[in-house]
């Protein structure tokens, strides 16, 4: 049987109306949901299928997250959908100071089941304010869970589980990859539990960790470093909390080199927690530096001179790897 | 609507409560037995009770840093909250929270919350939430005259306004923002004029006055479970003691205070109607104060008693699923 | 008491030194101005005599970098002093440049008869190796030390491992990056410290505070061969030979005498014109350049000169030199003849002013009354500092050399 191709928008609307009629209290509330089925039509076919249980709310961001944390907290499911990653910053408090702490400030008394999805990333020329990484922000924050997929099978089987997850999901999405097609199994019940990384690519000359855009970026740079006779393995982590330090493990045990590839800005970025505890866990493995790869320390700029410039290339990627590998 | 009599020695033996909790919670503050900082409502407690005793158990509530009467008129449990401010394992939140992060959701308390004006858009969620499940509890969201001019309780009264949520949003405007008077800080005389703006009734009643509060919260909660949709309740009130214990209130004169204290006193002007009334007399209020009192020192030996969390204990309670 | 070992300031510029050895191991008694250790600055080498009798008891390792002033070691007046020692090392007087004391002492308390305290593992220098090549070394038994590395700064990595472990020595074409790679790794990383850093240092400073030029001109040295040969041949073979140096120096020393401007140095706003001639040999004896001075070769016999060139070759070779040795230059001869070279453009051996440089002689032909001689023929290369020197003057004293060289008998008058 040929294998079933869907784009990251396809799989993401077949997941939650496959969820959606399992479960009644799944709802999705953001802004500008119902006309166009979501600006990057990510809600495809839920409008019609589900009137009432997608909802379009005023430009409150603030409201509309704190609206996730209390819905969640008295019996619904909630996706709260963030238009642009970028504006979670108008609701750091209902995300950072309720939905991650209401749990456990509360003594474990309640469970917060929230979905905040968040299309991220650049490349679309949306300049400094359209088209950040802001997932350490929310690794930084306990209580939260952060969850970003890369392909669109990874899509489906993570917004699945995130849903099904009693805990606060920070669920991001890159803009540009929602068109990306993969194969995605139709399976209603296929899941992808959180914390559980993929090795993607076996190599036995270094590990590319990433996750996100990233991963794509490291595909190509194994290609290309093959062809040089480096043989990359790359995990694609898919969940950065909880963090599926195992595979990571396994993975460097094998090769020695690790090099942390993500769209983020480097400086404070995901991959500075990893090559941390990979140094406390893995220090006598390590045959090299763990090195990062990442966007330069800038806000994303407009210009598309610019902002290729700033973001990570293949390129990068090929160097770090060429560093680690003393080649 | 007329309430029995034993509805009415209810709520004065609850704002008695309130009165009682906060007098020692401030004694055992003063003390060094309470870590970190409390905030009490001792002269507001007709608000909190006038709005509370409307409620039923399986209506929401959130409420704010000045939240231990609110807590209390909904039903919460006095050795569990005494257990909680002194930071014991038997505490609500197993001394996670503190006197500003105390909730029992088997009461509908969906919390006190540290942060002004955090709780509104919780209860808009929680409104929206009672729409989506078809039930017809209401939602009662506190917050000060502070916390009204933040920019959350415009999105939260908003949004209730355009579904049509029932949400009360109940200001106790008790006077000052922390040390600002709230006529230096809010652009109208009565916060509740502000209810237009948002396609809601706004009431404003004399917030020590328990039985007008009481009556406003009725209709409110009336109209909510009627689907009629939001209000916004203003009591207005006054803050007795500081913004925080040991608040050296600079802002203000002894003389307003003691002004309020003696000739309003919510608790004084509750049982000099309920007097007259015949619904109390000397003895029974002496048996009230009694009982009430006995209740407290039983709470506080049973929160002294009990143990403090381990402290690996830090580490559980964040997720679910971890 | 026990009688403190400090370093001494050996020159005006002195700081720091390397401690290259110590003469005595641990514990044993040293008489007082036997040689106790020693120094090596960016100089000389020198031997510090012992201030007392003692037991020693070194802080310092062999390798360290020490300063002036330190204390690098006791000598202990008996067993129990330098148990009293041994056991709590002066911490107030040690300094961050010693981590390996301790080691060299627990080490020393084992054996006391250490023959050579010396030895190379003593040395503070840390071996970089990846975490995984540590733990694949401790694994296999390897001695990292044995080990080159060739990943960046010579870090040890997984694959020398291997390579040890299979017997190969890394090759430079294997070493680091591969044939195709742009990447430039080393094979082995050399610090500049020493006798290098201070030519590193010299070198520098001199071509970036002077204007050289250099002149270049080709003398007949028919005659000066012809001499050298009959004054060796006059005395008996155990008399020091005179060599083509000593004749060279005497010469350039003569025409200092005729050209003194030559013999100048830029100091401040000044230029002081020296009253003595004290001419620099420049030798590589296989421990880096040094430059020992020659005192007024203009008054001296060129067999006598002959004699003090070898004597300083000895030093120099033995790292012997000392700072009288080093100083008080005015000119220098750097002779570059032994490896073929004919023409180079000499360093001036700043502060003095012009440097000679000597190449090979060959025999050439040359045309006499229209036929074509066979002659054998010096060059030279002068290079003056043009600030002070201009290129008349330098050329005049190159022509004056030049004439002595071609006809030595000028040199009588």
């Amino acid at each position: 049987m040929a294998e079933r191709r869907l784009s990251a928008s396809a799989a993401l609307a077949e997941a939650l109306r496959e969820e959606m009629t399992r479960d009644e209290t799944i709802f999705i509330l953001g802004e500008d949901l119902v006309s166009h089925s979501g600006i990057f039509g990510q809600f495809k076919g839920i409008p019609e299928n589900f009137p009432g249980r997608i909802i379009d709310a005023p430009i409150s961001e603030t409201c509309v997250a704190g609206c996730g944390v209390g819905a969640g907290l008295t019996g619904m499911r909630p996706l709260v959908d963030f238009h642009f990653s970028d504006f979670v910053t108008c609701a750091m408090d209902e995300l950072c100071n309720q939905a991650a702490k209401i749990r456990y400030m509360f003594g474990g008394q309640v469970k917060l089941p929230l979905v905040v999805w968040c299309p991220d990333g650049a490349g679309l020329r949306a300049a400094a304010q359209h088209s950040q990484s802001l997932e350490a922000w929310f690794v930084h924050t306990p209580g939260l869970k952060v969850v970003v997929p890369s392909e669109p099978a990874d899509v489906k089987g993570l917004i699945k589980s995130s849903l099904r997850d009693d805990d606060p999901v920070m669920f991001f999405q890159h803009k540009r990859l929602f068109a990306k097609e993969g194969p995605v199994p139709e399976d209603a019940d296929f899941i992808i539990p959180l914390g559980q990384a993929a090795i993607k690519r076996p190599g036995a000359d270094l590990t590319f960790l990433t996750y996100g855009s990233g991963y794509h970026l490291c595909l190509q740079a194994a290609e290309e470093l093959a062809a040089q006779d480096i043989l990359a393995e790359i995990v694609d982590l898919r969940t950065l909390k909880p963090l599926d330090m195992e595979t990571v493990a396994h993975s460097i045990q094998n090769t020695n080199r690790a090099v942390v590839v993500h769209e983020a800005c480097v400086t404070g970025g995901f991959g500075a927690e990893l090559a941390a505890r990979i140094q406390v866990e893995l220090f006598d493995y390590l045959d090299a530096p763990v090195l990062r790869v990442g966007a330069k320390d800038v806000p994303i700029p407009f210009s598309p001179v610019l902002e290729d410039y700033v973001l990570p290339s293949v390129a990068e990627v090929i160097e770090a790897a060429r560093a680690v590998t003393y080649r | 609507m007329t309430l029995d009599r034993e509805e009415l020695l209810r709520m004065y033996r609850t704002m008695v409560c309130v009165r009682q909790f906060e007098t020692l919670a401030g004694e055992y503050f003063a003390a060094g037995k309470i870590p970190g900082f409390i905030h009490l409502s001792i002269g507001q407690e007709a608000s909190s009770v006038g709005v509370c005793s409307a409620l039923r158990s399986d209506d929401f509530l959130t409420t704010t840093h000045r939240g231990h009467g609110h807590l209390i008129a909904k039903g919460a449990d006095l050795d569990r909250m005494v257990a909680e401010l002194l930071g014991k394992r038997t505490g609500y939140c197993k001394g996670k929270g503190g006197s500003m992060h105390i909730a029992d959701f088997a009461l509908g308390i969906l919390g006190a919350n540290g942060v002004v004006a955090g709780g509104l858009p919780l209860a808009v969620g929680a409104g929206l939430s009672i729409k989506l499940r078809k039930t017809d509890q209401v939602v009662v969201s506190f917050f000060g005259d502070g916390a009204s001019n933040r920019g959350p309780v415009h999105e939260a009264m908003n949004m209730a306004g355009i579904w049509r949520l029932p949400v009360i949003f109940c200001v106790e405007n008790n006077g000052y923002a922390s040390t600002t008077p709230v006529a230096r800080a809010c652009s109208v005389p009565d916060l509740a004029l502000r209810a237009a703006g948002y396609g809601m009734p706004g009431v404003t009643v004399d917030g020590n006055d328990v039985l007008a509060v009481r009556e406003a919260a009725d209709q409110a909660v009336a109209r909510a479970r009627a689907g009629q949709g939001p209000t916004f309740l203003e009591n207005k009130t006054y803050r007795i003691r500081g913004h925080f214990e040991g608040d050296p209130q600079k802002y203000r004169e002894e003389a307003e205070v003691q002004a309020w204290r003696d000739k309003n006193d919510p608790l004084q002007r509750f049982a000099a109607v309920l007097r007259k009334g015949n619904v109390l007399t000397q003895d029974l209020q002496q048996g009230i104060w009694d009982e009430v009192e006995a209740q407290i020192g039983q709470a506080l030996a049973f929160a002294e008693q009990s143990p403090y969390p381990e402290p690996k204990e830090a580490l559980e309670d964040l997720l679910v699923n971890p | 008491m026990a009688i403190e070992i400090i370093v001494p300031k050996l020159g005006l510029t002195m700081e720091e030194a390397v401690l290259v050895s110590w003469s005595f191991a641990p514990g044993d008694k040293v008489a007082k101005d036997q040689t106790v250790l020693v120094l090596e600055t960016d100089k000389v080498s020198y031997e510090l005599p012992s201030p007392g009798d003692g037991l020693l008891h070194p802080l310092v390792a062999p390798g360290a970098t020490v300063k002036v002033s330190q204390v690098v070691g006791y000598l202990a007046g008996d067993q129990a002093e330098l148990a009293t020692l041994r056991a709590e090392p002066p911490a107030a007087e040690t300094d961050k440049a010693q981590p390996a004391a301790a080691a060299l002492d627990s080490r020393a308390s084992k054996d006391r008869r250490t023959p050579s305290p010396a030895s190379a593992d003593l040395a503070p220098k840390r071996i970089k190796a990846s975490p995984l090549a540590r733990a694949m070394a401790a694994k296999e038994g390897l001695d990292l030390a044995s080990i080159v590395g060739s990943g960046p700064a010579g870090r040890i990595v997984k694959a020398d491992i291997l390579r040890a472990l299979a017997g190969v020595q890394p090759a430079v074409a294997t070493a680091g990056a591969g044939a195709d790679s742009p990447t430039l790794t080393p094979t082995q990383e050399i610090p500049i410290t020493g006798i290098r850093k201070a030519i590193f240092q010299n070198m520098h400073h001199s071509l970036s505070s002077q204007a050289q030029l250099t002149l270049h001109t080709e003398a007949s040295a028919a005659n000066l061969v012809r001499l050298r040969r009959k004054l060796n041949q006059r005395q008996g073979k155990d008399a020091t030979k005179v060599s083509f140096n000593a004749l060279i120096v005497k010469a350039a020393a003569l025409a200092l005498r005729l050209h003194p401007l030559i013999n100048a140095s830029v100091e401040g706003e000044a230029l002081k014109v020296w009253r003595q001639i004290n001419i620099g040999v420049a030798m590589d004896l296989g421990n880096g350049l040094v430059v020992p001075k020659l005192r007024h070769p203009d008054q001296k016999g060129v067999r006598a000169i002959s004699q003090e060139i070898l004597v300083l070759a000895e030093r120099a070779q033995a790292k012997k030199l000392t700072l009288a040795d080093l100083a008080g230059g005015t000119f220098t001869v750097t002779n570059l003849g032994a490896w073929d070279i004919d023409y180079f453009t000499p360093i001036v051996n700043s502060p003095e002013s012009a440097i000679l440089g000597v190449g090979r002689i060959v025999e050439k032909m040359v045309p006499v009354n229209g036929q074509g001689v066979a002659e054998p023929r010096l060059s030279l290369s002068l290079t003056i500092d043009h600030r002070v020197i201009d290129g008349a003057p330098g050329a005049a004293f190159l022509k004056t050399v030049k004439e002595f060289i071609e006809e030595p008998l000028l040199m009588l008058e």
